[in-house]
């Protein structure tokens, strides 16, 4: 697996932090971000790291164990808004300010969300996870429908108001370390691009696993795993935990990242975002994950800030048909996504 | 009186109004740095309907700009350029784009964006960035924080809320004697706060809500008018905008008989009437007074502005009759340059930021599209509730109907 | 399977289509109608508490059996291009949107009379077929032997693409097509014994039953319609017959352009079309489908009309906010019920 390590691809995510890191820190007064057309900036590494986490997770379920999902956003909606009712409406419930306020707080929030967001997915799975192919991307789109209600419908406790309804919640607190603020955005790009690379390393750690090879038994056949020893139903219900907290952890940095959250990034075409991503960068690699948040982002980016340069009538319209265009050609020439998943051994 | 004429009578008055200035600024003014509106809008996505009018205001504004730009109180003139995103809709896309026009292109001021989620998430980053902000949404959120009931300090919006429009509609439904009403609103953020706001607001001139439900944007058959004809209210108030406004309206109209319908201020487009057609007919709603501009009394102050947007307006749109989401984005423009205006020439980016802050902040007598404002620290919306009008629906077009004309 | 483990391409095949074997429908029939029985009972029982007589049900029932129409259309199409091809066709949506848009466009400069209406809607729907076999053959049939999923995202971008256009083309402002009864905006309302039916809901059910009549001769008594059923059954035993598979999934892509946009046209006069009404009927029709089993007609036609149905009931008597929760709750848990759905394994593909 060291071959996919020296992959060049590898090197995009890496490149992106590093010359994002470089545009904060100004070295000679000059801004990477203005050497690269302003195209390359703090605020897109933060997202693709934040989107890496979840691409984690959803490689190791659809790519590795064969399981699709086409409501992940759900999870990340989840941690997000845990994360954000917790630091921010934490005293409808009862909370202590004094313990609001303390800067391990949010850090306990975020653990604690993820294991039950996890458990919620493992419970969710061990049902659902019956279900095969299209099916289960089915019943998983409706999953992530209903959450997405759930929070835009303030979890039907109109009187309480947690989740704000559409409008979500604004000023999420940012994350400490200490006294220390993980803040400016430079900063808090390492924290998001540590915790993304070490979730890459996680992944390529569980592909790795017996546990790894047992999801690729699963992939291939169910009944032949079933056969070999394998307990399929623990083994797919355990993955899909992980990858749902994986989502979460992602969710709740990405709320204390944009301190405001409304549920509609966490809805039906978000989560079919995230499978565009997923296969752009090539599910069936751990590092296929970073690399297709960070084009699919660099895309939209190139798209709406200097397409408008070249373009000056069009503002706006023809984004989204230029887009659809070169996934329609991305998925023509790479079908199976940038980065090429190597023969299973 | 025809659209063209109204742009001739502008053109006039604009040209008289520049002949009387030119004295005034025959001394040969100064060259100050140029200044950088960032202008987002949602151009693209649900929000589209609103956002691509809001855009062609930018364009509209960009136009006067490029030959007036904008003198500062030292008499210096900088040019201004209008920097226009569209955030597709989406909360995401609206914060970068926010930071991206703040850390990248060094705006002074940022305007934006059409709607109120992906506005709230601006709100952060332009108050952590020290840059003033004015929204087209209008969530009240936006400028206040509802935790502790305090202005943001860098937030604005022109932009009237809800709880306004509900207490006109109470009054209006009081004075015409109905006190049981249904409400029916669409399922977006838009008509949840209608019923929030309605729910707060009719109780207090002693208006009952038998029955209060949503409705998809996109649904076509409203079972819910089944509700609304076992409760035996008197009038249907509905919270939406065109379209779905328009499909409710036929709706209602159809089966519940001659019964009231009160529309919310989002349904003052002239898409309603367009889609419709004669269910509108009759309907009553408050509006800003731009959708009526041509029907306002002689000495109404918003009168001449709002004439003069409507003709150039539908000389950039192809034609478009205006809504009143132009006018929210003719508003938050024009705070934009005034905030501007204020500041002297050669201080640093952050400085002319916070002045012009100081400057929108300091904005009193504004004649704007919806009325005349005043904003103050307590204050960053400065909207007078009497500013709203009611208007109904008379042979295809709005008409304004004065409290007299009420019953 | 030694072989397919070996392409990667295929291996993400099952990842998205475990097709399963189409099976006689009787079997699965009884959970999911109990299922079905059990919900409208639950919702008949609430309504009870609301003092609805016969009338008012029958009421949510007619404004279920309209909506419910459409989505069968639009389910339909998923259906046909799925059986044939194997790929879930999210720019199915679009043709929903495409199918008024066009017709709108054409009837401007056509006489507003029954003839104009008629001409503009066939030629809109031709143009429909047209940009559906077009699509397939730009986009997809490049792409017939990479996974199922590469071309689920190709229709993706085509969605949005189309989309796209279609902003820039028609803006963002809503239209009207003139309710077919009427030739104008104000549609006629026909009250029969106290409930209220739209004329256009009988054009919407018409049109709907004529679709069904005509699709099902299509498949059982020419050869384009036989021949595509043999695709769906088996594409190599299909193709070793013969039949140009390739060609058969052109035709697909069109005929679900069609029912697509022939969905979208008897509907537009009772709502108001705008550019971005595809994506939900779109994802209705795709809830539709699946629930009525994704491969076969008669169960995506049920499915629709069940979701339609159940969908008025809701929002008739609790509330509506709430409806698509319930919609979705209802489908994961028919999909549970489903024995098939458990049992067919990637090997039967």
């Amino acid at each position: 697996m060291t071959a996919r390590l020296r992959s060049p691809w590898t090197a995009v995510p890496c490149a992106v932090a590093v010359v994002a890191v470089l545009d904060l820190v100004e070295p000679f007064g000059v801004r990477l971000g203005h050497l690269t057309g302003g195209l390359l900036t703090a605020d897109l590494a933060v997202r693709a790291g934040l989107f890496t986490i979840v691409l984690v997770g959803l490689n190791l379920l659809m790519g590795y164990a064969g399981q699709a999902s086409l409501g992940q956003a759900a999870f990340y909606g989840m941690g997000a808004f845990a994360s954000a009712i917790l630091t921010v409406r934490a005293h409808v419930l009862g909370i202590p300010p004094e313990v609001v306020s303390a800067w391990w707080w949010p850090w306990v929030v975020m653990a604690a969300a993820a294991c039950a967001v996890a458990g919620f997915a493992w419970v969710v799975g061990w049902v659902i996870l019956r279900l095969r192919g299209h099916y289960l991307a089915m019943a998983t789109l409706g999953l992530g429908i209903m959450v997405y209600i759930v929070l835009r419908e303030n979890l039907g406790m109109p009187h309480l108001n947690l989740t704000g309804g559409f409008d979500g919640i604004v000023g999420v607190p940012r994350l400490r370390l200490g006294s220390a603020a993980l803040w400016p955005v430079g900063v808090y790009l390492l924290v998001v691009w540590a915790a993304a690379l070490a979730c890459v390393a996680l992944g390529e750690n569980v592909v790795h696993s017996p546990a790894g090879r047992a999801l690729r038994a699963i992939h291939g056949s169910e009944a032949a795993a079933e056969s070999v020893g394998v307990d399929v139903g623990a083994l797919k219900a355990r993955i899909f935990a992980l990858s749902a907290g994986l989502a979460s952890v992602a969710g709740s940095l990405y709320a204390h990242f944009q301190a405001a959250v409304v549920p509609d990034t966490f809805g039906f075409v978000p989560s079919l975002e995230l499978v565009v991503m997923s296969a752009v960068g090539g599910m069936r690699t751990v590092w296929g994950a970073p690399l297709g948040a960070t084009v699919v982002l660099l895309l939209e980016q190139l798209l709406r800030t200097h397409l408008l340069g070249l373009v000056p009538a069009v503002s706006g319209e023809l984004e989204p048909v230029v887009f659809g265009v070169l996934l329609i050609l991305l998925m023509r020439f790479r079908p199976s996504g940038l980065v090429q998943a190597a023969p299973a051994p | 009186m025809s659209n063209r004429k109204w742009a001739a009578a502008g053109a006039c008055v604009l040209a008289l109004v520049a002949l009387g200035l030119a004295p005034l600024r025959a001394a040969p003014a100064r060259v100050g740095v140029p200044y950088r509106i960032g202008f987002v809008a949602s151009i693209t996505g649900p929000g589209a309907s609103l956002g691509v009018p809001e855009r062609d205001v930018a364009r509209l504004l960009q136009e006067r700009l490029s030959r007036e730009g904008v003198v500062g109180p030292d008499g210096v003139r900088h040019e201004v350029q209008i920097l226009v995103h569209d955030d597709q809709s989406r909360a995401d896309v609206a914060a970068s784009l926010a930071r991206r026009l703040i850390e990248q292109d060094q705006v002074h001021v940022l305007v934006g964006t059409t709607l109120s989620g992906p506005s709230l998430a601006i709100v952060p980053i332009a108050t952590e960035l020290r840059t003033p902000n004015i929204s087209m949404a209008s969530a009240r959120a936006i400028i206040e924080d509802p935790n502790t009931k305090r202005m943001r300090t860098w937030i604005f919006k022109p932009v009237p809320e809800n709880l306004h429009s509900a207490a006109k509609q109470a009054e209006y439904l009081k004075a015409v004697g109905i006190n049981r009403v249904c409400h029916l609103y669409e399922n977006t953020a838009y008509g949840q706060d209608t019923f929030a706001s309605a729910q707060q607001e009719f109780p207090k001139a002693g208006i009952r809500i038998l029955y209060g439900d949503s409705f998809d944007r996109f649904a076509t058959e409203f079972p819910q008018v089944t509700r609304v004809r076992a409760s035996g209210c008197q009038a249907v108030v509905i919270g939406s905008i065109p379209p779905a406004a328009a499909v409710i309206n036929v709706a209602v109209a159809g089966r519940v008989g001659p019964r009231k319908i009160v529309h919310g201020h989002g349904a003052c487009s002239p898409d309603l009437i367009r889609t419709a057609g004669a269910a509108a007919e009759g309907t009553v709603m408050p509006c800003g007074k731009i959708l009526v501009a041509d029907q306002l009394p002689a000495n109404d102050p918003v009168r001449r502005v709002n004439l003069e947007l409507v003709a150039e307006y539908a000389r950039v749109s192809g034609g478009q009759p205006i809504s009143t989401f132009a006018g929210h984005a003719h508003d938050a423009l024009q705070w934009a340059v005034l905030g501007l205006r204020t500041v002297p020439d050669g201080q640093p980016l952050a400085r002319i930021r916070e002045l012009a802050r100081d400057g929108i902040e300091g904005i009193r007598n504004y004649v704007g599209t919806h009325g005349v404002m005043n904003l103050s620290p307590d204050d960053h919306l400065g909207f007078n509730p009497r500013d709203f009008v009611i208007v109904t629906v008379q042979g295809g077009r709005f008409v304004l109907l004065p409290p007299d004309r009420w019953k | 399977m030694a072989d397919r483990r070996a392409t990667p391409e295929l291996v993400g095949q099952r990842v998205a289509a475990a097709i399963p074997t189409p099976r006689p429908a009787a079997r699965r029939l009884p959970p999911a109608a109990l299922l079905l029985v059990g919900a409208v009972a639950l919702l008949v029982l609430a309504g009870r508490r609301l003092g609805y007589g016969l009338a008012e049900y029958a009421q949510l029932l007619v404004d279920g059996l309209a909506t419910g129409s459409v989505y069968a259309l639009v389910a339909l199409g998923f259906v046909v291009v799925y059986r044939v091809s194997g790929v879930i066709n999210f720019a199915q949506g679009a043709f929903v949107m495409l199918g008024p848009m066009l017709c709108i466009s054409l009837l401007g400069p056509l006489p507003d009379t029954a003839a104009g209406l008629l001409l503009a809607a066939l030629v809109a729907t031709a143009a429909c077929a047209a940009s559906g076999a077009l699509l397939h053959r730009l986009a997809l049939h490049p792409l017939r032997d990479a996974a199922p999923l590469a071309r689920i995202i190709v229709t993706v971008g085509a969605y949005v693409s189309i989309q796209g256009i279609a902003l820039k083309v028609w803006g963002p402002r809503p239209y009207v097509l003139p309710a077919f009864t009427t030739l104008s905006m104000a549609d006629r309302l026909v009250d029969v014994g106290g409930v209220v039916v739209q004329a256009q809901s009988l054009w919407v059910w018409g049109t709907a039953l004529v679709t069904f009549a005509a699709l099902g001769a299509f498949f059982e008594g020419t050869v384009a319609g036989k021949a595509m059923r043999a695709c769906a059954v088996n594409r190599t035993a299909a193709r070793l017959v013969g039949i140009q598979v390739d060609r058969m999934g052109t035709l697909a892509f069109a005929l679900a352009a069609t029912l697509g946009a022939v969905g979208g046209i008897v509907l537009a006069p009772s709502t108001r079309p705008t550019f971005d009404m595809g994506l939900e009927l779109g994802l209705k029709g795709f809830v539709a489908s699946i629930a009525g089993g994704l491969v076969s007609f008669p169960g995506a036609v049920a499915g629709g009309i069940a979701l339609g149905v159940l969908e008025s009931l809701w929002a008739g008597v609790v509330l509506a906010g709430f409806k698509d929760l319930f919609a979705f709750a209802m489908l994961v848990i028919l999909l549970l019920t489903f024995p098939r759905s458990r049992a067919a394994s990637e090997e039967s593909a």
